[in-house]
């Protein structure tokens, strides 16, 4: 066990590098003269932002300095927790930003994948019993998983939020309310809430019931079932058994599904205006905030990581076999 | 997201909130979200009162809700740029000596009482008893010296006001009296009421650096309404109650608060404003012809063109670069351009086409129509291609696209910002439209700030531009078409780069003379032959002055007819043109 | 990215679950005899059929279309906002233009990126698994920590940053950046198909014939997962679909196209949402429903065809 989590943390801190490297190395693919470009943008509004942020550049850029030593120059501001000035919010700093929007994702994302994901293998496994209801779940399922996130996010927005009107349909909450404890508060919140959950929500149970679904009836075909099968054992037990067997790669299925939940997360967001991260990706490439672009999503690997993490730590607790150290290789 | 000096609580409430209410704070994993209690940096602003910290919801018969002017989080108070400053700075918080109204083009004196030309050269400028700024010093004399003196620093927006001003004097506490080596009767009323009065009491202090970066945080102006909160989608401001006007002219502010909501996009914009959660949106929003006839918003006219014109929106050719310095390609392209298509489908009616002397319609008594049938254009293909094919553009390598008469290809490239998605539109149009008469045209569109820059060093081949918006005269648009000298940056106007020393001087003359003389109106007959035949810049439509209302918090919006109707527009500029009189005329619903 | 991978692939958690292996894991036999008894199962699968259906017929929508429409994409075709009518079987947009014209404009946008962002990272994938699991060693645990460490980067937000930067406006070189993220997940299940193969008699004869290891991996292993790989590539075909849609709608596709992710962009910027212009943003995100979902029923047809254990089910 020890060894699986050590492997596991190998491939999560080369992944890390990985990724600073990749939003370091990018912006220095981009053709003509980044700091230039970046600046020049800037200036526009704020004459004060020029200095500010060709200081900024020339620290963290340094592109007089040999390559290597700008790349170090990055880390070493990313340690210090600097991720740069926002151009477009000037003068407030990106991690600022970056975690003034991200209560907003997690509220959406973090119900919506754990909800989906338990009401998901439950459906997905109630499916797998019975041929009729399989016949009917499954397209549905397919259906719906195949879905767009923000074409199901402007259908919910256009039934319930124009058509009906009982849900808001942009925002976090309302313009004429200000955030304070109240109940008030809250139940607006709440209601600014419900659509971009739902979407992320719906999208995702369709994945998890479908993978639960074809997973128990793999199990249910498997030499030991088939075993117990013949031994006499009683259906439910069989039926337990494939139950439990499947629920490891849907956890492991979690870990994977992640990001694209996060991409989803993004696009529901936009359709909502939710002031989330992926409002604040778009606000960023429609300002051309390149710190604040690289910012946020640099925030959004690291947290990628971490719940990666902490999903193969429950792997681990879950796994008799990774637990003994049987099948530890499989990292 | 949050108003400034709640922020800290406001995103503890929200992540508990978020987390708790969910039972799921254990699982949370992925951002580590911890709301923190440290100091933000960006909530510096002092000067904040208590007033918010009770108000946990602006009631809403006593709030205005407005959009669209402001694009970006509000960052700055400071008057001084002229630009980036937020929604009601200039206006609201601050106000300038005249008013100007462009629907009756008519000057009123606002802190001035009045004012006159005692000579050729001397204006002498009175203003109200009992002006006093929100932290109650008196707002005098000294004060608009010395905000006329802030011109001698380079940097300020009007420094060149003191290239034909000599002297300015307060010669009492409520009379300043200016002495011009140059009196530019036109330019000067433009500055009458474009110009912002300063306190001399804050602004003093500062450096010639800080006049332009200061970002003002807690500013102190003289206007109807004081600074109350900021957050990031929005600039909240309340009224006050101390204010001049209402002993000095019996005004009173119908409303207690206007929240102005940064424009985030145009759907939740109208979302917003069909939802009733805003009342005035002064930014385009599409389809709102539709929503105007069925009654949903209301707008100025109740049919086409449903907006007041706020100034033409003009294409403009690069002539540094061939072939758009050979006026008979400009001509060709002039006449290639379907602009009625633009106006039925791009926009749905919701604009007019332009008039070719690029005057928007309220200076409709001084286009010249004899000038404008000789030497005006309008929407001919077969003309185009006839004048290309009489100046040498031939398609010689028979791609279906002229070359210029030295053979040379011909592919343009017409930038409009990203994001603009009706100038977009438009763009497209015009690119497709020039291309069926054989000059090869494509739209593209950069990021604004990249347009900005392109603009301003020339770096472009046609662009599409509305700087030159409606004002008491018609010498700020040819002002705007004609700029000279053509320099490295252009950033006033002829971003077109066009060199006529002849134009130039007519463009001058015109703005030494007085409006209403016989010399006026022949002045600018001939500034718009010039302006036809060479077509510094081809005028197409009309931007609007665009305004919805949502009648059901607010009523006695303005409409067409009324005798008290007024831009209704809170833009930049735009308050001391009708912004403010329009607040001022607001009912409750109920 | 979108929600369409490995849960919802049969066969893609093989890394982790010896059960799910596909047509492989249940007898060691070759390919070749079985294209016709393959063929006579999947043309009576109902889920084949239909997926088949439905997908051709979009493809053929999207090939053949354009032939028959009297207007471009973007001409200006018709009175705006019109509902849809004889004349304009979806409506048309703000501006007037033809949405149906668009859709079958999209349609071929969508097609190219699904068989262009699938295909690349089908190669790369396939390439990695197949060499990864069949040489082991070094190499294999070299492969596998570059295919982890690609697989836990959430790919979507890679793409944002190149395409913002780099402004990647053009459909393949959208579906290559796409490709390129994508293909993790491949790799992996390859790898493990490859691993239980290796180890096989007919393999091991091969070996020692003294034929090299891309003969090998060609005419041996690669033959006997044919149907895993296309099932694999199906999955990829809509997943870049899904991706591609996304990006377009921030406003990161490509500007000299027409897209269904494009259309919704537009129908949402243009508040056809609040103007009740459903005919605008509805057809191009069925469309993409139905084609992806289409795929994905196919796919669970053509796992019953190739694994006849679930046939029975």
């Amino acid at each position: 066990m020890r060894g699986y989590l050590a492997r596991k943390t190998l491939v999560y801190g080369l992944t890390f590098v990985v990724a600073v490297t990749l939003n370091w190395l990018i912006p220095r693919l981009m053709p003509g003269d980044p700091v230039q470009r970046m600046v020049a943008r800037a200036a526009v509004q704020h004459p004060e932002t020029i200095a500010s942020m060709t200081d900024y550049y020339e620290r963290t850029f340094g592109l007089d300095l040999p390559v290597w030593q700008q790349y170090l120059n990055y880390w070493a501001a990313l340690f210090r927790g600097d991720l740069g000035t926002s151009v477009w919010l000037f003068p407030a700093p990106v991690s600022q930003v970056v975690l003034d929007a991200v209560p907003y994702t997690l509220g959406i994302m973090i119900p919506a994948i754990l909800l989906s994901w338990v009401v998901g293998n439950s459906v997905g496994a109630m499916a797998a019993r019975s041929r009729w209801l399989d016949n009917v779940a499954l397209p549905i399922g397919y259906l719906i998983t195949a879905m767009p996130y923000m074409w199901l996010a402007i259908l919910l927005a256009w039934g319930f939020g124009v058509a009906l009107g009982w849900f808001p349909v942009a925002g976090g909450y309302d313009f004429g309310l200000v955030p304070q404890w109240s109940w008030s508060f809250a139940l607006d919140l709440l209601q600014h809430w419900v659509l971009p959950f739902l979407s992320l929500f719906l999208v995702a149970l369709g994945g998890w019931a479908i993978g639960m679904r074809n997973l128990i009836i793999y199990e249910l075909e498997s030499d030991y079932s088939n075993y117990l099968a013949a031994l006499g054992a009683p259906k439910r037990l069989i039926r337990k058994y494939a139950f439990r067997n499947a629920m490891l790669p849907q956890i492991t299925g979690l870990a994977l599904q992640l990001g694209t939940i996060l991409g989803g997360a993004l696009v529901t967001e936009i359709v909502f205006a939710y002031p989330g991260l992926g409002r604040l990706v778009l606000s960023a490439i429609q300002n051309q905030d390149f710190f604040l672009l690289q910012g946020t999503l640099l925030f959004v690997v690291i947290g990628v990581l971490l719940a990666n993490f902490v999903i193969d730590i429950v792997y681990v607790l879950v796994d008799p076999r990774t637990r003994t150290g049987l099948t530890g290789a499989t990292a | 997201m949050f108003l400034r000096q709640t922020r800290s609580r406001g995103t503890l409430a929200l992540a508990t909130a978020a987390v708790t209410g969910l039972l799921l704070a254990g699982c949370s994993g992925g951002g580590g979200s911890a709301p923190t209690e440290a100091p933000n940096p960006y909530a510096t602003a002092e000067g904040m009162d208590s007033a918010t910290e009770l108000v946990g919801e602006y009631p809403r018969e006593e709030t205005l809700f407005t959009s669209g002017t402001q694009w970006g989080p509000p960052s700055s108070w400071n008057p001084i740029p002229g630009a980036g400053g937020a929604t009601g700075l200039g206006g609201l918080l601050y106000e300038p000596l005249f008013q100007f109204d462009p629907i009756t083009l008519e000057l009123k004196p606002w802190l001035a009482e009045g004012g006159e030309w005692t000579g050729d050269d001397t204006y002498e400028l009175t203003l109200r008893e009992g002006l006093t700024w929100q932290d109650g010093e008196t707002l005098d004399a000294d004060d608009v010296a010395f905000t006329a003196e802030l011109g001698k620093v380079d940097a300020v927006p009007w420094s060149n006001l003191w290239t034909w001003l000599d002297k300015v004097e307060a010669t009492s506490p409520t009379t300043v009296e200016f002495t011009f080596s140059d009196p530019r009767y036109q330019e000067w009323d433009n500055w009458l009421y474009t110009t912002m009065i300063l306190p001399e009491h804050i602004m003093g202090e500062w450096s010639d650096d800080e006049l332009l970066s200061n970002p003002n945080e807690d500013p102190i102006g003289s206007g109807a309404f004081k600074f109350s909160a900021v957050g990031q989608d929005r600039m909240v401001w309340e009224r006050n109650d101390d204010w001049w006007a209402k002993s000095e002219l019996g005004l009173e502010m119908p409303m207690k608060y206007i929240v102005d909501v940064v424009n985030t996009s145009n759907e939740v914009a109208l979302g917003l404003m069909l939802s009733g959660s805003l009342d005035l949106s002064n930014n385009f929003l599409p389809g709102v012809n539709t929503l105007a006839d069925s009654g949903q918003v209301s707008t100025y006219y109740d049919g086409e063109p449903y907006m007041l014109a706020a100034a033409s929106a003009n294409l403009i050719p690069n002539q540094t670069r061939a072939p758009m310095d050979d006026v008979d390609f400009r001509q060709a392209l002039a006449r290639s351009i379907d602009v009625d298509k633009i106006v039925a489908n791009a926009y749905g009616g919701l604009v007019s086409k332009a008039h070719p002397s690029g005057l928007v319609p309220a200076f409709e008594e001084y286009y010249d129509e004899d000038v404008a049938a000789e030497h005006g254009y309008t929407f001919d293909a077969e003309e185009a291609k006839s004048i290309l094919a009489d100046a040498g553009y031939e398609d010689t390598d028979g791609d279906g696209f002229v070359e210029t008469p030295d053979g040379e290809t011909i592919d343009l490239k017409l930038i409009v910002p990203a994001g603009w998605t009706d100038w977009m539109e438009s763009a497209r149009v015009i690119a497709e439209d020039a291309s069926a008469v054989g000059i090869k045209v494509t739209a593209d569109f950069p990021d604004a700030g990249a347009v900005d820059d392109a603009r301003a060093t020339g770096d472009f081949d046609l662009l599409i531009n509305g700087n030159a918006g409606i004002s008491n005269t018609p010498w700020t648009y040819y002002n705007y078409a004609f700029y000279q000298p053509v320099q490295e940056q252009m950033l006033a106007g002829n971003f077109g780069r066009y060199e006529d020393e002849e134009a130039w001087d007519l463009v001058q003359d015109l703005s030494r003379t007085e409006s209403g003389t016989p010399e006026f109106s022949e002045t600018l007959s001939q500034v718009q032959e010039k302006f036809m035949t060479d077509l510094p810049a081809i005028p197409l439509w009309y931007n609007g002055a665009w305004a919805q209302y949502n009648e059901s918090q607010w009523t006695n919006w303005p409409t067409e007819g009324r005798e008290d109707a007024y831009f209704p527009v809170m833009w930049n500029g735009y308050v001391q043109m009708g912004g403010l009189n329009t607040l001022l005329a607001l009912e409750p619903a109920s | 990215m979108t929600a369409t991978q490995p849960t919802a692939a049969p066969g893609a958690e093989a890394g982790e679950t010896p059960g799910v292996t596909g047509p492989v894991a249940s007898g060691g036999r070759k390919a070749q005899g079985d294209v016709r008894e393959t063929l006579y199962f999947a043309l009576r699968n109902p889920k084949v059929l239909i997926g088949l259906v439905v997908v051709l017929g979009f493809l053929l929508l999207g090939l053949l279309g354009p032939l028959f429409l009297r207007h471009a994409p973007m001409d200006y075709a018709g009175p705006p906002m019109a509902p849809p009518s004889a004349d304009f079987p979806f409506g048309t947009t703000t501006f007037g233009q033809d949405v149906f014209a668009q859709f079958v404009a999209g349609l071929r946008s969508t097609f190219l990126v699904g068989l262009l962002g699938g295909g690349v990272a089908a190669v790369i994938g396939m390439t990695i698994g197949f060499v990864a699991g069949y040489r082991g060693g070094l190499i294999d645990e070299l492969l596998n920590m570059l295919t982890n460490v690609v697989l836990v980067i959430p790919g979507f937000v890679v793409l944002i940053i190149i395409n913002a930067y780099l402004g990647v406006r053009s459909v393949p070189m959208q579906a290559l950046y796409i490709g390129i993220f994508t293909w993790p997940w491949v790799a992996r299940a390859v790898r493990s198909q490859t691993l239980s193969l290796r180890s096989r008699d007919f393999i091991d004869l091969a070996r020692l014939s003294g034929v090299g290891v891309g003969t090998i991996l060609r005419r041996e292993v690669a033959p006997n997962m044919y149907s895993y790989l296309f099932m694999t590539f199906v999955l990829l075909f809509g997943g870049s679909i899904l991706t591609a849609a996304s990006l377009d709608f921030i406003g990161l596709g490509p500007t000299n196209a027409m897209s269904l992710g494009l259309m919704m962009n537009q129908a949402v910027q243009w508040s056809a949402l609040h103007l009740g212009l459903w005919w605008w943003f509805i057809p191009p995100g069925l469309g993409i429903t139905l084609i992806v979902g289409s795929l994905y029923i196919m796919n669970v047809g053509l796992d019953e065809v190739f694994n006849p254990k679930l046939r029975e089910m």
